[in-house]
């Protein structure tokens, strides 16, 4: 037995040196003379990368590698929008209702296979028009029609009419798009939708190639031809994307040095100024389900940023300072906080039979339990103080956000006094006859937790609160059917204008559009469709503001809170200063190889 | 043996027809439509979708269709998450998940037994005691410990400070679309090693014990003490007549294992990032994703029932007194 064991261990010693030498040389014959770099992807990554079925951020993050759109956002100023296929910022002579486009001169699709002799042609006003027709397409299960529903001039006859029909014309005309030359052309809206400029800036209206569509069919799904910065090598579906760099790309040039701020100079990140991108040649995203090894890779130096995830705040920063700490600073670690447009909140269905409705004693009855859940005890307790708690829907940083986040409208917790009094007013004293709140929410660790601690505070004005927890997708099934009278909900703003968050109370979005409160108010209704064609102004702001304090008054929701996410970005990642905005700024990252491990 | 093989396939036909229809039946307990719109879903879209994944129809009209599909072997469906034809999916995921299972299988089963004749044959002192000691400890604690730490200290605190460690955290980009990527030695080695070594600590501790059992079992028997009275040597004793004897449990616990070699191992797989059949199944169940789930589903159960006809016919060929009848 001895002789066969040493035997064994011997070979298996062997074995492994033989296999790990094999792997060394492997790994050496690899490496070239590229710069590449890895990036991971939080969670499973993309579904789709066809911009009309996308909607998650994923989708957009693996989109905008390929596809562009004619506005973007701004790298440096990721609240600005500046024109990416376009020559210059759209105009408009009627006040906001005739848009007029010039496409930039030289950009290109990938070289593919779909057009003659696989050479990428230079995008016309056709292809805009053929991109956003797809929109309307039910092939597409009109996943993103929403955006421009009702917007351009006809759109919405030709949406339906094609959709009667046996088959769906693309060439069929629409009276919004007026083509002017192969470069020029209008979007007759319906009326001025302000919106319009930052929808044509979201990753679902992105310039897509008819050729390609035509050819791939329902693989167009995979075969992204764009005019990005990149060019599709691989993708593993739930596992990895790779792509190499479009050696045809249009002109881009890394922002001006003028257009960084003092902080982002501090941090060198003007230091690739003028310069055209994209500076890597091949990006590799991996996707972690699991945020263990992404935050063991990303500590390794294998991956060039990470987000930091809750569990291990702590590990690379101080809680009470959030400086990072001096370990990761020695590694050369850089550190970077962004605040979220983002709404977390306890919606209250205004149609269930308890805790719905208008009335006096109805609307006390959601004010008293406002008042009696504390929000920043939640928020020191699951988040180290890291959420930004604020009254009314509109995330801190746009327009409509009360100062320091506090409106006089609102039930802010915790005020036990209120609560109690709130409570009798709804016919409740001291909670006599209350049946329990039933609440819905995702299940996962910290909301179940979270669940407890909300119990715990309600138990105290004796309201009994009974949570409920489900799946996330039952959750948003239950919503949808207005069958969860209380649920745990976030909202991300889809674009940075106050409008987005507000159209969450609009009555026409009743679920299960997005109005999953159900709240309806005419003489809020009114305002909404009267901001809608507003652009940025004094008068906008204060009927934002009016239209919030109207919510907080009715009280259709307990909250809001918006996250502050924290990234790391390795030291041989370049200019790198991550938003979640917008995902087409991977173009200007740039690697320092030598700085690698 | 054909005929004995024709009819236990036939008597299964009822139970795979059953498990197909609970299955069916229990995914449905939930709309998948929500979970595959985004948050702006409209009634236009839910009625859209809903027709496209064919859920409007009635329920048995459903259960006829992935009949015939899975009878005509027309795995073409797309996944509603991915878009990709399951087949694909199928023929992607298999690889990499026996690349992982194989070994594991061979090296637990092949460290099992000889672990469990040496236990048994020692029955009762210091080396039994200690072997069995040492498996309950490793049945004890769980796999998700053995992965955190394994990923640790197995993978991410050497490769800081040994140059070319040849374990990584979790499969990165470089794997791309080959089916064939983990089979080839470096990447095996640097991939799918760790999560093998992990794999096995775990089920050695069962395998251990129940092999441990099966021996004691075999060992208290005469022939046993027959062939020790003739003078034949310890080697012989535990290979030849024990190992032999005890072949019909082994068979069982081996062929049991046998379906998991292409299902994989969903956390193994989840964290790390093997894109085997484990993950993918489990995150088509995340997104309810139903043609992947039922398909694979329904795969999973055909494997199942065709493991234990072998089985049977296994015990026919080593145990003379079986009969298959």
């Amino acid at each position: 037995m001895l002789i066969s064991r040493r035997v064994m261990t011997s070979g298996m010693a062997l074995g492994l040196a033989v296999l790990c030498g094999f792997g060394s040389g492997a790994a050496a014959a690899d490496k070239e003379d590229l710069k590449v770099m890895q990036l991971p992807i939080r969670t499973d990554g993309p579904k789709s990368l066809d911009p009309v079925e996308g909607s998650t951020t994923y989708d957009n993050m693996a989109c905008a590698q390929f596809y562009e759109t004619l506005m973007t956002n701004k790298y440096a100023s990721p609240m600005e929008m500046e024109p990416l296929l376009l020559s210059e910022m759209p105009t408009t002579e009627d006040g906001g209702t005739t848009w007029h486009f010039t496409l930039k001169e030289g950009v290109y699709f990938h070289d593919n296979e779909c057009f003659p002799g696989g050479k990428g042609r230079a995008i016309t006003p056709d292809d805009v028009f053929y991109s956003i027709k797809r929109l309307a397409d039910d092939e597409h299960k009109l996943e993103n029609w929403w955006l421009l529903d009702g917007t351009i001039l006809g759109f919405n006859e030709y949406k339906d009419a094609q959709n009667a029909a046996e088959e769906f014309d693309y060439d069929a005309s629409v009276p919004g798009f007026r083509k002017i030359n192969d470069r020029e052309f209008e979007i007759v809206l319906t009326k001025p939708v302000y919106r319009f400029l930052y929808i044509l800036g979201m990753f679902q209206t992105s310039v897509v190639s008819r050729e390609a569509v035509e050819m791939y069919g329902k693989d167009f799904a995979r075969n992204p031809v764009g005019t990005g910065p990149f060019i599709l090598d691989t993708w593993v579906p739930k596992q990895s994307l790779t792509a190499d760099r479009n050696p045809n790309y249009h002109e881009v040039f890394y922002p001006d040095r003028d257009q960084w701020s003092r902080e982002d100079k501090r941090a060198r990140l003007h230091r690739a100024a003028g310069k055209q991108v994209p500076f890597v040649d091949r990006v590799e995203f991996t996707m972690f389900i699991e945020d263990q090894p992404m935050w063991l890779e990303f500590n390794a130096g294998n991956l060039g940023y990470s987000q930091v995830p809750e569990d291990y705040f702590q590990e690379a920063f101080d809680r009470s300072s959030k400086e990072l700490k001096e370990d990761y600073l020695r590694k050369g670690m850089r550190p970077h906080a962004n605040k979220l447009l983002d709404f977390t909140f306890r919606g209250f269905n205004m149609e269930d039979e308890l805790l719905g409705g208008y009335t006096t004693e109805k609307r006390a009855l959601r004010r008293a339990i406002s008042y009696a859940i504390d929000l920043d005890e939640i928020n020191e307790t699951f988040y180290s103080g890291r959420r930004i708690v604020y009254d009314g829907p509109i995330p801190p940083g746009l327009d409509g956000h009360p100062e320091d986040g506090y409106s006089e409208a609102a039930a802010r917790g915790r005020n036990i006094a209120k609560a109690r009094e709130m409570l009798a007013e709804a016919g409740y004293p001291d909670g006599e006859g209350l049946p329990p709140i039933r609440f819905y929410t995702s299940q996962n660790a910290i909301n179940n937790a979270v669940a407890e601690m909300v119990k715990r505070q309600l138990d105290e004005v004796n309201i009994k609160f009974d949570p409920v927890f489900m799946d996330f997708s039952t959750l948003i099934e239950a919503i949808n059917k207005k069958k969860a009278p209380m649920f745990g909900f976030a909202w991300s703003s889809d674009y940075p204008d106050g409008e987005n968050n507000l159209a969450l109370f609009y009555g026409p979005n009743e679920a299960p559009g997005s109005n999953h409160y159900n709240y309806k108010r005419p003489e809020y209704d009114a305002l909404y469709e009267k901001v809608l064609t507003m652009g940025p102004s004094d008068e906008r702001t204060a009927i934002y503001a009016q239209m919030r304090d109207m919510i907080l008054d009715d009280c259709a929701y307990v909250g809001g809170m918006a996250r502050e996410r924290f990234y790391l970005v390795s030291p041989w990642l370049l200019n790198c200063k991550p938003t979640e905005r917008y995902y087409g700024w991977f173009k200007y990252l740039d690697v320092d190889d030598s700085k690698r491990e | 043996m054909w005929t004995y093989i024709v009819r236990r396939t036939l008597y299964n036909i009822p139970v795979f027809l059953a498990i197909v229809f609970i299955l069916m039946l229990a995914l449905r307990v939930n709309d998948p439509v929500s979970a595959q719109l985004g948050k702006n879903a409209g009634p236009e879209q839910i009625r859209l979708l809903t027709e496209e994944m064919g859920l409007d129809q009635p329920f048995i009209v459903q259960y006829g269709v992935f009949l015939k599909k899975l009878v005509t072997l027309d795995f073409s469906e797309r996944s509603w998450d991915q878009g990709f034809p399951v087949s694909e999916m199928i023929f992607k995921a298999v690889p990499p998940s026996m690349a992982i299972t194989i070994p594991t299988l061979t090296i637990t089963a092949t460290i099992a037994i000889c672990v469990g004749l040496v236990s048994a044959f020692n029955r009762g002192k210091a080396v039994d005691r200690l072997l069995m000691f040492i498996a309950v400890i490793g049945m004890s604690i769980s796999v998700l410990v053995y992965i955190i730490l394994g990923q640790y200290f197995g993978a991410y605190v050497p490769s800081e400070s040994i140059d070319g460690w040849p374990f990584e955290v979790a499969v990165d980009a470089s794997a791309g679309e080959s089916a064939l990527f983990f089979f080839q030695p470096a990447h095996w080695v640097s991939f799918c090693m760790l999560p093998v070594i992990i794999n096995c600590v775990v089920a050695l501790g069962y395998d251990t014990r129940f092999y441990r059992a099966v021996m004691v079992e075999e060992s208290a028997k005469d022939y046993i003490r027959t062939a020790k009275a003739k003078g034949a040597s310890t080697q012989r004793v535990m290979f030849v007549h024990m190992l032999k004897n005890a072949m019909i449990p082994i068979i069982t616990r081996i062929m049991i294992s046998l379906p998991f070699v292409i299902t994989g191992s969903i956390l193994i797989e989840v964290f790390f990032g093997i894109p085997g059949m484990g993950r993918t199944l489990i995150n088509a169940i995340n997104s309810k994703d139903f043609p992947v789930i039922q398909t694979f589903t329904a795969l999973f159960a055909a494997l199942f029932i065709a493991s234990n006809i072998l089985t049977d016919v296994l015990y026919a060929m080593v145990d003379p007194r079986v009969r298959l009848s």
